[in-house]
């Protein structure tokens, strides 16, 4: 929380220490804090946060925090798609950009202690899943079962693979992925995300759950669906919702859906509430 | 009540007094026609200031949120950024600011300065600025038929949210209130004499006379707000509004009350960006536009609807504890579609209390 007299517009010095390409047209930016006392402050951050990232003469522009607080290294993955986006993608390691936040609400993780949770992701939705993932994993101890659900369109759309491989092998975790189209060398699933939910061998518990869902709103559509017939009830499915943003701090409106301003009130939201927000998403 | 009296011929002294304190005044003024607008007070314009005038459209919003604001100034030097907020909080004083316009800025005050995250910009200019709110009580010169701040409950009497409040008595006699001790310590000046309890029961009367000025009398604000928050209104009343709406943004910019921007980064020498924030419109094309082009507000009624859901879902107006519409009439009077707050408060009210109607029979 800021005090009374920071300002809350003010971006503070950031210096990128390496970049490591994801898939095609997204990569993973590594940086810090200039200032060694922000760096510490900005640690603070929760899973389903995010920041505000000035690439300055070109704007500003809001990203998630795809490392858990548990981890050492601060990082965003972001894929090109515009003007703010094409400029981070073009600095080089050393050179200087500068970030503010981290802002919204997250993922509340200590209120799913004692649950199991399912994780659903489609495409570069697992940017901020990824963080409630690692947390999970650092606290295993707490939640009953993990499941992990992730779509890709093509094997090569596959992201934060090291991770992949590690959820895969590990123990305390179950992981299935899928692909829309497969490629040569793919002997896994092909198929929509949901598709994942009724192959043989794949139990989904229903009560006691959480589901985390994330991706493009068609696949958004169509998990939820998919939930809802299975009996998941409507608050017990939480996802992040994107709008542009301006401020990140509740006062430009640009993010405003309904009755919430998604940067302050969200991005995470459960379905139940998505549902109550007055305008579609 | 902490009141006081004063002469007529002293009313402007004040303005005086406050140049005097180092503020800069902003005072209303007539042009030609209906046309009136705030300016800075000189020694030259300091008679033509006006107290009794139709409020000018162009509201006094910009003096506490301008249209066009630097927040930071950047400066590059060998790949590092030198970056330097730049505050500009002059020492103001709105003289003549009408009670609806007290209200706006009251509500800017509990949106701006509220929740979670305080807007330093605005905090810092704001703390520097004095209110000296004027009552309509000239039915002639001060209410215009679009005025209906008897309906939104702001005015013609502002009850607080002003440093120092004047309203002429007429025959040659001004009450002033004050709101702050800001304000109580202006009474230490010799124009100020006491008032007594006739004074005030004549303030009394008068605002009693003005209330039934006014022709906007009977808007159904609380209806409406039921309406909305309950989601009662048709897909067809929302869709008969937004084909009336042109999107010139108009409403939102003479708005006193509305608050989006957008910001922008702009060039303004070989190593030099300066961030700046515009004031926006959410009736705009491209307002909610996100990168890739989609665009989940396309429809012009989503858009137009967004602007009145704003104002009069009760939600927003539990978050800010405060309504974002004052009733001053000015998007009434500028639109040219005719779907000013006033006649969406009405067109609501008639489609759906019909539809309300056809459902008990
Ligand atoms: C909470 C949140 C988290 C996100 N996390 C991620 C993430 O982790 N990774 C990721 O890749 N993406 C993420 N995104 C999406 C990301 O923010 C957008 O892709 C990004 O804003 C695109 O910016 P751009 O400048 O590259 O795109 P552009 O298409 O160029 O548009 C955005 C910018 O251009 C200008 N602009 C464009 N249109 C307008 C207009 N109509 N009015 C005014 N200015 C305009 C503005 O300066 C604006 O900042 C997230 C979005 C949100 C809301
Ligand atoms: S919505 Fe219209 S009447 Fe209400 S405060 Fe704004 S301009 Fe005035
Ligand atoms: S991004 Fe500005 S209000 Fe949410």
């Amino acid at each position: 929380m800021p005090s009374a007299t920071d300002n809350i517009y003010l971006p503070k010095p950031a210096v990128l220490d390496r970049v490591v390409d994801e898939i095609h047209e997204v990569k993973t930016f590594y940086w810090h804090f200039e200032d060694a006392e922000e760096q510490r402050k900005f640690r603070n951050f929760r899973p389903g946060q995010f920041a505000q990232v000035s690439l300055f003469g070109t704007g500003e522009f809001p990203a998630s925090l795809p490392p858990s607080p548990t981890e050492a290294e601060t990082f965003f993955t972001i894929r090109t798609v515009g003007s703010c986006t094409a400029a981070l993608h073009a600095l080089k390691p050393g050179e200087k950009f500068a970030v503010r936040g981290p802002y919204g609400n997250g993922f509340p993780m200590e209120d799913y202690f004692g649950k199991n949770l399912v994780f659903v992701a489609g495409g570069i939705g697992l940017i901020p899943l990824r963080s409630c993932i690692i947390y999970a994993l650092a606290h295993r101890q707490n939640f009953k079962s993990i499941q992990i659900f992730l779509g890709a369109r093509t094997p090569r759309d596959l992201m934060y693979r090291d991770n992949l491989r590690d959820w895969e092998q590990s123990a305390g975790v179950e992981c299935h992925l899928t692909v829309d189209r497969a490629a040569e060398g793919w002997t896994g699933n092909v198929g929509v995300v949901g598709s994942l939910f009724k192959k043989p061998g794949v139990q989904v518990p229903i009560d006691n759950t959480v589901a985390f869902v994330c991706g493009p709103p068609i696949m958004f559509r169509f998990v939820i669906k998919d939930l809802l017939a299975m009996g998941f009830p409507e608050r017990s499915i939480v996802s992040t919702l994107e709008r542009y943003m301006k401020c990140g701090v509740g006062k430009c409106g640009h993010c405003c859906i309904g009755v919430a301003y998604v940067c302050v009130d969200g991005p995470v939201f459960t379905y139940e509430q998505i549902k109550k927000l007055g305008e579609d998403i | 009540m902490r009141a006081r009296l004063l002469n007529r011929a002293d009313v402007l002294k004040i303005v005086d007094l406050l140049r005097a304190q180092g503020h800069e005044v902003l005072a209303p003024f007539c042009g030609r026609g209906r046309d009136t607008f705030f300016d800075t007070v000189t020694d030259a314009n300091r008679d033509e200031i006006q107290i009794h005038l139709p409020n000018p459209y162009y509201p006094p919003k910009r003096y506490v949120l301008p249209h066009i604001e630097r927040l930071l100034k950047v400066q590059r030097a060998n790949g590092d950024w030198k970056i330097e907020p730049t505050f500009d909080e002059p020492k103001r004083a709105i003289f003549g600011l009408r009670s609806c316009d007290v209200a706006g800025i009251w509500h800017l005050d509990r949106f701006y300065l509220g929740r979670d995250f305080r807007d330093t910009y605005y905090d810092r200019r704001r703390k520097n600025l004095f209110l000296v709110n004027v009552v309509c009580t000239d039915p002639e010169r001060d209410i215009s038929d679009e005025c209906f701040c008897l309906c939104a409950d702001t005015g013609p009497a502002a009850r607080d949210h002003f440093d120092l409040q004047l309203m002429d008595l007429r025959d040659g006699e001004f009450m002033a209130v004050a709101g702050t001790s800001a304000g109580e310590a202006m009474f230490a000046e010799p124009i100020f004499k006491k008032a007594t309890a006739a004074h005030v029961e004549k303030r009394r009367a008068i605002l009693d006379e003005v209330r039934k000025r006014f022709k906007n009398t009977t808007s159904w604000f609380p209806a409406t707000v039921r309406y909305v928050s309950q989601g009662k209104i048709l897909d067809k009343t929302w869709e008969e509004i937004g084909n009336r709406c042109l999107e010139c943004g108009g409403c939102t910019y003479v708005c006193p009350a509305c608050t989006c921007f957008t910001v922008s980064d702009r060039q303004v020498g070989p190593n030099e960006i300066e961030r700046v924030r515009i004031w926006d419109a959410c009736a705009l094309q491209g307002f909610t536009r996100m990168a890739g082009g989609h665009n989940p507000r396309k429809a012009v009624h989503d858009r137009r609807n967004r602007r009145f859901f704003r104002k009069l879902a009760h939600y927003f107006i539990q978050r800010e504890l405060s309504v974002a519409c004052m009733g001053c009439g000015r998007c009434a009077a500028v639109c040219h579609g005719d779907v000013g707050m006033p006649s969406v408060v009405e067109m609501i009210r008639r489609a759906t209390a019909e539809t309300e109607k056809t459902n008990d029979q």
